[in-house]
């Protein structure tokens, strides 16, 4: 039995030229690794890299709708790409928030609780300097574009879980 | 192929760790205050334009601190310890082998074509960015003391785009030689100022002018230790693997092994030494220091790099010797992995502050084997009765009390106290 190193998740320096340099299981396999069974670790489970995840905790309701409510933790990985659909912390006006990114053909947006299915169809509508205002055709809440501005969108991190006490 | 290193920091680390969970932060001027809120130990690159000053005492900036926009933060050693950590697990994936040097700076062994070795070092200060939010520099040379001088230029000239904050000295020859033309050779790692008194007054200004001497010389003129220096500024690394040093910032102990250790038990009896000695010259020289960073690695020659650090905030700044052991002690266990064949390890004190009211000095501790009796007691009654049931002088003990820390501009510790994450907004 052979249980992968968690300073070695897939991750880490890329190909290419720096190929020779990529990045290796710590040490020797130790013995003590390999009878390893004390049970589930969610750290080895729910951190892809233990050097880029965080954890945040959620304040307010406005992503309710994905599942992310008041007071739960959300699992934070700094180092992946946001994609469509991606739920990600973003830093808006000196402040972090939890919105979900969509993609206006290649233009970045952040979307206030619109469940994935409602993220395919939108309709473009006037909006004011800066921002374009995107409404779903099923009623959905209006999703906020902030334009490009002199920084573009930041993305802070890409939340990976949710966790939600019962 | 060629083997070279580079030095890797982060820029304004505390400042920089604090700006990474607050953006509000960014673009203004952010210093960070020492324990207890005594004075500047870390800038913003706005503050450094305001013409602040490490060690200016806070109350002589917090007047205008509202007219600067000036934001201070306590210092918040359980934040920088986990980032560091991060940061040192992260560089060392990077490289043949590591070699922590502080708590925000590394040496990493790298192969290499110049040009590959370059392409790595933009990489690596894209990785730490990309999964921590924190700026490096990165240096990159044949040998350490040209890893750190490549380090300063690219620290020193940010606009520089073609720099883009990796530098490289085998990839800019030509500029390297006008830079040490221009730069007097006091910039040079390890010359202080009285050494650069001497150097000047036998003619010998600038790095260019160093590095032209005869090694031989400078070592029947000076010492064996700068004629290593001039040595390593022509491209053959003589800094051995040893350090010793001790200054207002921190206190380093850190050696190589004679064999390696690959037990835990053995590592204990490492970290015992070691932490001792760190202790006794923190004592020495009046400090007492609020974070204890322990580092150890393998050598490329006995097998795969195994480098691991860990940093621990104290519970307040302290000089006790049983207290810093046995941080030590439990730092390393908490990242050694039993059986890797450990070639060197470090102890390193940081968070420095002058010893004051809350001072913990014990006498007779200097370079004599840890009190194991001592500890051992200790730790029964400990578990006995409570944590802070007993305690050797005022160390170990309960937390509250007249002398606690003033941390009246403390961040939460983000990624250390689950009740302390940061808030995100939904």
């Amino acid at each position: 039995m052979s249980i992968p190193q968690p300073g070695a998740s897939g991750r880490g320096p890329a190909s290419g030229s720096a190929a020779q340099q990529a990045p290796r299981a710590h040490g020797f396999p130790s013995p003590a690794r390999d009878y390893l069974d004390g049970g589930i670790d969610l750290n080895r489970e729910l951190v892809r890299d233990r050097t880029s995840t965080f954890l945040m905790r959620v304040a307010g309701n406005a992503m309710a709708a994905s599942g992310i409510r008041d007071g739960d933790e959300l699992v934070v990985d700094r180092a992946a790409t946001p994609r469509h659909g991606s739920v990600v912390v973003a830093v808006l006006d000196g402040e972090l928030v939890v919105r979900r990114m969509v993609f206006d053909g290649t233009v970045p947006g952040l979307a206030v609780d619109a469940p994935p299915a409602a993220l395919g169809s939108h309709t473009r509508s006037a909006a004011g300097p800066g921002t374009v205002i995107l409404e779903s055709d099923d009623g959905a809440a209006p999703v906020v574009l902030p334009a490009a501005g002199p920084e573009g969108l930041r993305v802070w991190g890409v939340a990976t879980y949710c966790l939600h006490r019962l | 192929m060629t083997q070279a290193m580079a030095l890797v920091d982060v820029n304004n680390f505390y400042v920089s760790c604090e700006r990474a969970f607050d953006p509000r932060l960014e673009g203004r001027p952010v210093v960070v205050l020492s324990n207890n809120d005594g004075c500047v130990v870390a800038r913003s690159p706005e503050a450094k334009a305001l013409g602040l000053r490490t060690g200016t005492p806070w109350f002589q900036l917090a007047p205008q601190a509202s007219a600067w926009g000036l934001v201070a933060r306590s210092s918040n050693y359980e934040l920088y310890g986990d980032m560091s950590a991060r940061v040192m697990e992260l560089l060392g994936r990077w490289g043949t082998w590591q070699q922590v040097y502080s708590i925000d700076e590394c040496f990493l062994g790298l192969t290499g074509t110049p040009e590959q070795v370059l392409e790595t070092g933009r990489r690596i200060r894209a990785a730490v960015q990309r999964n921590l939010g924190l700026p490096v520099c990165v240096g990159i040379a044949p040998t350490k003391t040209l890893a750190k001088f490549a380090n300063h230029v690219a620290k020193n000239n940010p606009d520089d785009e073609r720099i883009g904050g990796v530098f490289s000295v085998s990839a800019r020859p030509r500029a390297v030689e006008a830079l040490m033309s221009g730069l007097p050779a006091t910039e040079v790692w390890g010359v202080g100022r009285k050494t650069g008194e001497r150097l000047d007054r036998l003619g010998i200004r600038t790095i260019a002018e160093l590095r032209a001497s005869d090694p031989a010389w400078i070592r029947s003129r000076f010492s064996v230790v700068l004629e290593r220096t001039v040595l390593e500024l022509n491209g053959t690394p003589s800094v051995p693997d040893v350090d010793e040093h001790a200054g207002p910032t921190q206190v380093i102990f850190s050696r190589s092994f004679s064999r390696p250790v690959t037990a835990a038990d053995e590592m204990d009896d490492v970290m015992n030494v070691y932490a001792q000695r760190a202790a006794a010259r923190l004592a020495m020289q009046g400090q007492q220091a609020r974070m204890v960073t322990v580092t150890a690695g393998t050598s490329r020659f006995t097998g795969p790099d195994g480098s691991v650090s860990r940093a621990v905030a104290l519970s307040r700044a302290t000089a006790d010797p049983v207290t810093i052991t046995r941080s030590a002690v439990r730092a390393m266990r908490s990242v050694l992995t039993e059986g890797v064949p450990y070639t060197r390890a470090g102890v390193m004190l940081t968070g420095l502050e002058p010893a004051g009211t809350a001072q913990e000095m014990l006498a007779g501790f200097g370079d004599q084997e840890p009190d194991r009796h001592l500890e051992a007691v200790l730790e029964r009654v400990r578990g006995r009765f409570g944590g802070t049931s007993i305690g050797l002088g005022q160390g170990g003990l309960s937390e509250q009390g007249s002398w606690t820390m003033r941390r009246e501009f403390a961040s939460p510790q983000y990624t250390t106290r689950f009740s302390d994450l940061p808030v995100v907004r939904a």
